[in-house]
């Protein structure tokens, strides 16, 4: 619903500005916008021909003795087939402009999301990008192609029909023509209307589908409150509320259609009373009367066009200015032109096996947070002053209270965020100062809640590195324990672990997910409360493969498990940013002080639970 | 679509027999919507009629063969009048034209009242069905599919009879009725205007039928680029973490480019379709144009007559051409009135006869005897459990998960009926109470507690309704969320979920034992309802509850020993039969479960003496 509010945005100013920069999209089609432009013309032409051809063929046999209709029907065949490739070739032409348009508007709001660093989507939810992506782009681009030739088309008719007018009979043709500019305000203002009702049903039919998933999600909890009865009523409001919207914007059409039909007969009258009277006294064929007629009737549709078009540039505003302003937003974390310089000189073939793409040696040994502020909101810090140094091989534990900051230094280590003042050094150096990328593929991270992408099992190890072996990939699996699960499984490696990796329990995600992050081979590892949502036994698994990741590297670990915690080299106790206790589990318990506590109080609760567990199992 | 439609040879009437009883209250605004549509098209036919006789009496030297345009030249005061007095048709044109736009508001009014009320009952309906389903329902059935049933399925059908039942009868109407005027004006002309109208229909039907199986593919690869894009996003981190952006680009441009490509093609049919549909409508037009014309030179024709007929297919044509397409999204709505029907056609949560509601609040005493429940599995979820709970006594149930202790709460609650065995509750048999009164008897606290998209305050009050904002906060208290719910931006006025704020799992359970402390019910089940409150807070909220005990009869379903020992009796389940029953101190003394978790306290001694060398207590747990 947060999407739809955004959504509610009418602009009520046109900014060519901006659909400047969208239609500079169309560019790459140039050779389509001739065709469609081309068929407009046609198509308008030849909607404003057929009167005067019916005028020729009714002049050419009233009172006359030689009649040749031969010519008329060839004109008036040729008009229909004009016209039909004309259709044919608008409907290929805006159709493809649309498509592709959308196409590359999405590949690049996509690149962009995956450039963009995580502080940006902390505020936007999934849904609400995936709208931009998907309903944002297609509007802009069904509005730019089928928006313009409408607007083309209609155009070119009304000026056409408008000369017509004026060269048959100039005084009849003003008088028609006066019906335009009411025909034109009242469409702007029924077409605004309209939109505006349509999105408030749209807005109430969210709310409703919202409330028939609430039902269904709460209803164990109705029941046996006893809510049904209330429940039905408030849902009777807001159907109630949308069933007035939706009336209200059916009448607003209702409305509508009967005044322009009588603006248009309005015209026909007047055509019909003082052309009447000129054919009269000879000054006008009879055809020239049918023509006045007919064309009175036939401005409706490129003004209704018109209109449209226009409401729905107003309309689309919004969902312009969000897409162009994702792709306008520049990266918060990026390479410095420094480093880019580098990587332009030292990523190539031929580079000395020890540097690394940005031209600085290829390894991590140390890696220390120096004076380092952080604050995910401004006034909000998390971190102030925070130190900590560790270097190769070491395992660094962080535990304490939620909130403290242990995830937040983690994705420092991880450079998903930046500090917002004091450093991070990599081998005594500014992380800033090395490749993003370079730094980044030397991670390996396990999260809580595992995340998989569909597709098979061995895919999603495989994730951690895109060209290794088959046997590498279920060496890795082997190394975690995963092997086993996964071999039990009806297709093994090859298993689709289905969207999300749903068709997988938590813990085998879990083990998938450090087959995943071993197989990375990273010189950096983090576990970020990766064993608190799993069972024992899996954790058990998990235990035993935990040493094989550790060995080596530079390991941070969130966690809760006490075995996790006990083989760290070094436990810290943070709370509220600041490192309140450090020490190994020995030193820790010694000292009696949070790491004791925390420690004793996890310990009972871990072995009640995994009593009443083994009791389940045997 | 649905794949659990029924394919049996009556399933095409069912549709329309339930669309009709849908339709009840709403016949009468439909049979106006028709009547208005009718009067419409035929002052349609009226308007043009007048331009002809106008032509026709104005600038004719002879008199019109029609007989119908000779009465129309009389009524509007024979030809003399008309050709000396031209606003006059001029003014008539724009009277009939106004007329006509009035009954083309009536149509559209009552269409919509009628299609708007439809839709609006049919929500309710089923809303109110959904309800009303037992459980057993729920769990089989997907909530997506429900949903989409009851929202897009809904809206399709309102469509259906807003615009497509509309459009249709529109389009007979203006066919139906041109056929008399048409041959009253001019036999020959007449059946040179039907000449194509029957292909311009069958081509609409049938091209659009042939592809319409493209538009549903076209649907399926815009979901793929959907489902790509939300994967990505939701595992952005792991994207990051093995900085694969260049290869989830790769994944994205596959299905960007099919969505494209099967867009394109479904254009490239449609252009085809639409180029020449209007070449054959144009073809009909021309044709009656020029053998008009020819009529006309051979002296069988007047002007006026032709220029009627040329009007006459204007309004007739582009609605016909339009019927082949419209008769194919109907099909759509039979399939989605199908779907609504099979929602509405399951049975609801049976009542038992006689009388089922008791006077007055129970005392809530719950014996338990022999219960045998299974949910269709081979393996009972329940096997044979008895006890007895008195009221006031605070019942403890202890077993490893899938032991059948939140499946008891179901059966105690009336969401589920038991196989065999017998509940009894104040000495009558569950099965023989009215489900809600049962239900209006019980205070539930879940594990994972669902709480409304409403305020926090909102949410407690769900619990008693008209209770005062006083005891809504003494609940709160009781419940050791005040402080919490105090520190919110808007206090109690803080709305839940999606648009407000996001609650943990703790403070959610806290809300909920909120609730159902407010409700102030004889019996007060609590399934694993505080597993992810901190051990502190759950302990200042057992005190609490304590301070409360005798009230009401409380069973509780918890993993921790200090939940446990507040009990009077302690049930241990497991594999859905009782092996261990008692109280706290029978049962500390016998071999079992429940023992040895009460000696845990002492390995955490030891494990920390192990640790520390030290001897002092830690954290005792006690009565």
């Amino acid at each position: 619903m947060k999407e739809e509010a955004q959504e509610d945005v009418f602009s009520d100013r046109l900014d060519l500005k901006l659909w400047g920069r969208v239609f500079r999209h169309a560019l790459p089609y140039r050779r389509l916008l001739i065709p469609l432009a081309i068929s407009a013309v046609v198509i308008a032409l030849c909607d404003a021909s057929f009167a005067l051809v019916t005028r020729w063929s009714v002049d050419s046999v009233v009172g006359k003795t030689e009649v040749n209709l031969w010519p008329p029907i060839a004109v008036y065949t040729g008009l229909t087939f004009m016209l039909a490739i004309g259709v044919w070739t608008f409907i290929n032409s805006a159709g493809g402009l649309s498509n592709n348009m959308s196409h590359d508007i999405r590949e690049e709001c996509f690149k962009r999301l995956q450039e963009l660093e995580f502080a940006y989507f902390d505020h936007r939810p999934t849904g609400w990008l995936i709208s931009r992506l998907t309903s944002d782009c297609d509007k802009l681009a069904r509005i730019i192609a089928w928006g313009s030739l409408d607007l083309l088309w209609a155009v070119c008719l009304v000026v056409v029909i408008a000369v017509i007018l004026i060269v048959l009979h100039p005084v009849l043709g003003l008088l028609v023509l006066s019906v335009v500019p009411p025909l034109v305000v009242i469409s702007a203002i029924f077409q605004k209307k309209l939109l505006l009702s349509s999105r408030e049903t749209r807005k109430y039919n969210s709310m409703i589908t919202a409330a028939f998933a609430e039902a269904l999600q709460g209803l164990r909890t109705s029941k046996s409150l006893v809510r049904e009865k209330q429940n039905l009523q408030e849902f009777q409001g807001l159907s109630s509320q949308m069933y007035g919207v939706s009336i209200q914007n059916a009448m607003q059409s209702a409305v509508y259609i009967p005044i322009v039909l009588t603006l248009g007969s309005i015209a026909a009258g007047i055509a019909l009373w003082r052309g009447g009277v000129d054919v009269r006294s000879g000054g006008m064929s009879v055809g020239t009367l049918v023509a006045f007629i007919f064309y009175a009737g036939q401005f409706f549709n490129p003004i209704n066009q018109i209109a449209q078009v226009l409401v729905n540039m107003q309309g689309a505003q919004a969902a312009g200015e969000r897409v162009l302003s994702l792709l306008a937003t520049t990266p918060g974390i990026s390479d410095s032109d420094a480093v880019k310089a580098r990587l332009t000189e030292w990523n190539r073939p031929g580079r000395p096996a020890e540097l690394a793409i940005d031209g600085y040696p290829d390894k991590i040994e140390a890696i220390d947070f120096d004076h380092v502020d952080f604050a995910y909101t401004t006034g909000e810090p998390v971190l102030s002053g925070f130190n900590l140094t560790v270097s190769s091989g070491q395992t660094i534990a962080l535990v304490g209270a939620s909130g403290g900051g242990k995830s937040t230094i983690v994705n420092l280590a991880a450079r998903f965020y930046e500090p917002t003042g004091g450093r991070i050094l990599v081998n005594g150096q500014d992380l800033r100062d090395r490749s993003l990328d370079w730094y980044q593929s030397n991670l390996g991270i396990v999260l809580q809640g595992p995340h998989l992408f569909s597709g098979t099992i061995r895919e999603n190890i495989r994730y951690g590195r895109l060209e290794a072996t088959d046997e590498e990939v279920e060496a890795a699996a082997r190394s975690v324990n995963a092997d086993g699960f996964i071999r039990a499984m009806e297709n093994g490696y090859e298993t689709d672990v289905g969207e999300g990796g749903n068709r997988l329990s938590t813990g085998q995600k879990q083990l998938v997910s450090f087959a995943r992050a071993l197989l990375a081979n990273p010189r950096i590892f983090i576990m970020d409360e990766a064993t608190s949502s799993i069972d024992t036994e899996t954790e058990q698994l998990i235990q035993n493969g935990l040493k094989a990741i550790f060995h080596g590297r530079i390991s941070f670990v969130v966690a809760h498990r006490l075995s996790t915690i006990r083989t760290a080299d070094r436990i810290l106790v943070i709370e509220k940013g600041r490192i309140l206790e450090s020490g190994n589990h020995d030193d820790l318990m010694v000292a009696k002080g949070h790491y004791y506590l925390l420690y004793t109080r996890q310990f009972e609760a871990e072995n009640e639970a995994s009593l009443i567990d083994t009791l389940a199992n045997g | 679509m649905s794949n659990r439609s029924t394919s049996d040879p009556d399933s095409t009437l069912q549709p329309i027999k339930l669309l009709w009883k849908l339709m009840s209250g709403f016949r009468a605004y439909y049979g106006r919507a028709i009547f208005a549509l009718f009067v419409f098209t035929l002052i349609n036919y009226a308007t043009p009629l007048v331009g002809s006789a106008t032509l026709d009496s104005a600038f004719s030297k002879s008199a019109p063969e029609s007989p119908l345009t000779r009465q129309l030249i009389a009524w509007m005061g024979g030809a003399e009048f008309i050709r000396n007095h031209l606003w006059f048709p001029a003014l008539l044109m724009i009277g009939l034209t106004l007329l006509a736009g009035f009954f083309s508001f009536l149509k559209g009014r009552f269409a919509a009242m009628a299609s708007d009320g439809i839709a609006r009952k049919v929500k309710d309906q089923l809303y109110d069905h959904l309800q009303r389903l037992p459980a057993k329902y729920h769990d089989r059935a997907e909530t997506g599919d429900l949903i989409q049933r009851c929202t897009s399925d809904v809206e399709t059908l309102r469509m259906a009879l807003s615009s497509q039942v509309v459009d249709i009868s529109n389009a007979l109407l203006l066919l139906i009725s041109a056929v008399p005027i048409m041959f009253l004006l001019d036999a020959r002309m007449a059946l040179i205007s039907f000449t194509l109208v029957g292909p311009i229909i069958l081509y609409g039907y049938f091209y659009i039928g042939r592809v319409k199986h493209l538009f549903l593919e076209v649907d399926e690869a815009e979901g793929q680029v959907t489902r790509v894009v939300q994967e990505n996003l939701t595992g952005l981190r792991v994207v990051r973490a093995f900085a694969r952006q260049e290869f989830e680009m790769k994944k994205f441009a596959e299905p960007n480019k099919l969505y494209r490509d099967r867009s394109l093609r479904l254009l490239r049919l449609m252009s085809w379709y639409w180029s020449t549909s209007d070449l054959i409508v144009l073809a009909q037009q021309g044709l009656v144009l020029l053998s008009g014309a020819w009529f006309i030179s051979q002296g069988s024709l007047t002007v006026g007559t032709l220029f009627a007929f040329i009007m006459f297919l204007n309004i007739l044509l582009w609605p016909v051409r339009q019927m082949g397409r419209t008769l194919t999204d109907l099909g759509k709505s039979a399939v989605a009135l199908t779907r609504m029907g099979e929602i509405l056609s399951e049975p609801e949560e049976s009542k038992p006869p006689g009388n089922c509601v008791p006077d007055g609040p129970a005392k809530g005493r719950i014996e338990v005897k022999d219960l045998v429940f299974s949910h269709g599995e081979e393996t009972a979820a329940i096997n044979g459990i008895s006890f007895t709970v008195e009221p006031g006594q605070t019942l403890a149930i202890l077993g490893p998960s899938g032991s059948g202790k939140s499946t008891l709460m179901h059966l105690l609650l009336r969401l589920y009926d038991y196989q065999s065995g017998s509940i009894q509750f104040d000495d009558r048999e569950l099965k023989d109470l009215d489900r809600q009164w049962v239900r209006s008897q019980f205070s539930v606290v879940m594990q994972e507690p669902f709480l409304y998209s409403k305020t926090i305050g909102e949410n407690i009050r769900l619990g008693r309704e008209g209770a005062a904002n006083e005891e809504i906060q003494e609940a709160a208290r009781l419940a050791d969320i005040h402080d919490t719910i105090r520190g919110f931006p808007s206090d109690y006025s803080t709305l839940v979920g999606e648009r407000g704020v996001t609650l943990s799992g703790g403070q959610r359970q806290r809300v909920a034992l909120a609730r159902a402390l407010l409700r102030e019910t004889p019996v007060l089940l609590l399934d694993d309802a505080l597993s992810a409150v901190d051990a502190e807070t759950e302990a200042t909220i057992l005190q609490a509850l304590r301070q409360r005990h005798g009230k009401r009869t409380t069973l509780v379903i918890a993993h921790r020993l200090s939940t446990l020992s507040h009990a009077d009796r302690v049930v241990v389940l497991e594999h859905g039969k009782v092996i261990q029953q008692g109280t706290h101190e029978e049962l500390v003394v016998q071999e079992g479960l429940y023992r040895r978790l009460w000696t845990i306290q002492n390995a955490v001694k030891a494990e920390v003496e192990l640790s520390t060398g030290d001897q002092s207590p830690i954290h005792p747990i006690s009565r």
